[in-house]
């Protein structure tokens, strides 16, 4: 990350503008707030050449017809956690998976199309992968905020 | 919830749009051989059905330190739905859910340093009344996160405007 690459209010207020809509057109941002269609154009580029600015669109997990979402802890016995976390991360209802401190060695939020799914997940999938020595599950039952605007970005494979 | 029916034209759609937002209608109508009257009735359609949004990725206010931390919250049963409520209006937090497990609420933060983490933990969360118990445990490693599949909980402010 360079450290040359700074960020003005300018910047900031089109990065605000784009996180209420982020397909509004660079002459809509403008005229909110009072520039040239031409700078607003050029700020963003210049954010997204430095990887500092992605305008996405993110889906929701139903978009990919999971319904059900789940956080399981698990507890690691007689083999690295990095080794457990790496195998179960392979599977893709495991939508997430980290290494954490704590009681428990790695914290994975799972995904299932439908609640029937939970058997052939635990007792085929992760019954298979060794060192789990306990999952504890939490299931969501009902989803409040779900929020990461800010996250590393990686660079683009191509334009 | 009755599944949403995707065709193959909704996927490609959103494929093209998590990698940028900001590519026009007429660009992706060549790109998939489609009209751009379908192109933006299928983005109007998936945002109202809050199948896809929106936003801003940003990387500054990124730090090389930050970390993100799980906080498993069990709070007072019948208050449950207004304890998350008041989680979730915490700038520091962005997820929260409402669990059936070992806590009730599962909040997820991302912070730069231990003092604002315990900040959020045990100075803003575990002091809301009907909270009886905070349990943080800090992702040391990311092994797979995908931030571009997410829960939508807010349909898009934009998506009655004609583009």
């Amino acid at each position: 990350m360079s450290e040359a690459f700074s960020i003005d209010d300018v910047d900031r207020a089109i990065v605000e503008q784009l996180r209420v809509n982020g397909r509004a057109t660079n002459q809509q941002i403008a005229n909110t707030l009072g520039l040239t269609a031409a700078t607003v154009s050029a700020r963003i580029r210049r954010m997204e050449e430095a990887d500092k600015l992605r305008v996405v669109a993110v889906s929701d997990f139903s978009a990919h017809g999971y319904n059900v979402l789940m956080e399981v802890a698990i507890e690691v016995d007689g083999r690295p956690a990095s080794e457990v976390a790496a195998e179960l991360a392979e599977f893709p209802e495991v939508f997430a998976a980290h290494l954490v401190t704590g009681r428990y060695d790695i914290d994975m939020l799972v995904v299932l199309r439908d609640i029937g799914d939970l058997p052939s997940l635990l007792l085929d999938k992760f019954s298979k992968v060794k060192g789990i020595r306990s999952m504890v599950p939490a299931i969501a039952v009902d989803v409040i905020k779900y929020k990461f605007d800010v996250a590393p970005i990686e660079a683009r494979e191509d334009a | 919830m009755s599944a949403p029916q995707l065709d193959d034209l909704d996927r490609q759609l959103i494929e093209v749009l998590a990698r940028d937002a900001r590519v026009s209608n007429r660009k992706i109508a060549g790109e998939l051989g489609v009209t751009e009257g379908t192109v933006r009735g299928r983005i109007k359609r998936l945002q109202q059905e809050g199948l896809i949004s929106f936003t801003a990725i940003t990387s500054f206010g990124m730090a090389a330190s930050t970390r993100m931390a799980f906080i498993g919250v069990q709070a007072e049963v019948s208050e449950v739905r207004d304890v998350a409520r008041r989680i979730s209006e915490l700038d520091a937090v962005n997820a929260v859910m409402i669990t059936m497990g070992r806590f009730n609420i599962l909040a997820i933060c991302l912070f730069d340093s231990l003092d604002s983490l315990l900040e959020v933990a045990s100075d803003q969360i575990l002091a809301l009344p009907g909270v009886h118990h905070v349990e943080t445990s800090i992702a040391v490693k990311t092994v797979k996160y995908n931030a571009r599949v997410v829960r939508i909980t807010e349909i898009d402010a934009g998506a009655d405007e004609g583009d």
